[in-house]
């Protein structure tokens, strides 16, 4: 039997599946139309119904029409926190992903290849939605700007006490030219440097360095 | 419970008995029959987030009657909880419902049941000595089990049924008990190291 709100549940059982998850699975574009489409058609609903009342609907009077006014209106509050449940989720992991240093490229990247496969039918496209891009961006220049306040810690470096202050890395992609307190580096792909690690950190959670030995 | 929370919002979709008090000529849809009226008496499984309201909202009449009145779900049936008296960890309350405990907070604050209630928490608690149990076999004796990541459930061993019955709510306290042993465990393999 399907019903009102049922729409809205698969959402949130999306939302159940990807808090466990260490990566973002594709947004529901056509399930988020779906239940905001309801919505609307319940509003014309109700609109239709109190019509012939003109403005002066009493509950009392007309209780079978009260009792459906109702169930719409329970119905709509349902898929909207179905909505707002399901986005929020999917903003709290992006958050995470950001404050972990992750790219939205990287991401999307990640996603086409298919971890295992799953994802491999969210096409070459982004697993974000475009509003969840922009979040993404956004909130990572929040995030830069906070953490510019303290040039001399790095409020997203790693939590772990390193047991070598310096280490050998092997570069992966090309990353450019970094700055160090020993001076410029060049990161040419397969070059090998040995490095301060606090300098790179970032750059190997990125996957552009290699941590060796 | 925050108006986010996941769980909360699945357990408001569990379903239980109701009756419409009233006809209601636009809600035949909710008894599978679109074209024709809902009459007063028929019986259907609502979800909580629509059977909640309906159950308190007053009609407006004098008698102050409710749209519909609401029966225990079959999770809280009598045969549940004779079975949950005799002992709380022989039943699998997954099987009741994925929710058991979301489920019966509700029913509670919708009707009187003391005697119903006192069993549910006898229920939990009894249920929940035994979840730490499982959890801390789990996390202490050297990783045995797939028990890593994610579902923690597929442990093996003795307690394998009584784990695939939890609840969600059980399935947390097992996951936190699990993982906290572990983390001490860690911290304490960590000290000795140093």
């Amino acid at each position: 039997m399907p019903m009102y709100g049922d729409l809205g549940n698969k959402l949130v059982q999306h939302a159940k599946r990807t808090q466990n998850l260490t990566h973002l699975p594709p947004y529901q574009t056509e399930l988020v139309r779906a239940v905001t489409r309801e919505v609307r058609d319940l509003d014309k609903d109700v609109a239709s119904l109190l019509e012939p009342f003109q403005g002066s609907f009493d509950p009392s009077a007309d209780q079978a029409t009260a009792c459906t006014l109702l169930v719409n209106h329970l119905s709509m509050r349902r898929n909207k926190r179905c909505l707002l449940a399901y986005h929020r989720t999917r903003t709290d992991k992006l958050e995470e992903l950001v404050w972990n240093g992750s790219d939205v490229l990287d991401l999307a990247g990640q996603q086409a290849g298919g971890v295992n496969g799953a994802a491999a039918d969210s096409g070459a496209g982004s697993s974000l939605s475009p509003q969840e891009e922009d979040y993404f961006r956004q909130y990572g220049d929040l995030l830069s700007a906070y953490k510019g306040q303290w040039t001399d810690i790095d409020l997203t470096g790693s939590l772990e006490p390193p047991r070598d202050l310096f280490i050998d890395v092997r570069v992966l992609k090309d990353a450019g030219e970094i700055q160090t307190e020993y001076g410029a580096i060049n990161l040419t792909k397969n070059s090998q440097f040995y490095v301060r690690q606090g300098d790179v950190e970032r750059l190997i959670a990125q996957g552009y360095l290699q941590k060796l030995g | 419970m925050s108006y986010y929370d996941i769980d909360a919002i699945l357990t408001d979709a569990e379903k239980i008995p109701c009756t419409f008090q009233v006809d209601i000529p636009d809600l035949g849809y909710l008894d599978n029959t679109p074209t024709q009226p809902l009459k007063a008496g028929t019986k259907v499984n609502l979800p909580l987030w629509l059977a909640e309201m309906l159950a308190i909202a007053n009609t407006g009449d004098v008698e102050g009657k409710s749209f519909v009145s609401f029966d225990l779900p079959p999770a809280m049936g009598n045969d549940v909880v004779q079975a949950l008296k005799a002992d709380p960890r022989a039943v699998p309350l997954r099987d009741q419902s994925a929710h058991f405990y979301g489920l019966a907070i509700h029913m509670m604050e919708l009707s009187e049941e003391q005697e119903l209630a006192a069993a549910l928490r006898k229920t939990f608690v009894t249920r929940a000595s035994e979840v730490a149990l499982h959890a801390r076999k789990v996390g202490g004796v050297g990783q045995k089990g797939k028990g890593e990541e994610g579902s923690n459930l597929g442990v093996g061993g003795a307690g394998e049924e009584f784990l695939r019955g939890l609840d969600e709510w059980e399935r947390k306290l097992f996951r936190k008990a699990h993982d906290g042993a572990k983390s001490g465990k860690e911290w304490m393999e960590g000290v000795k190291k140093h």
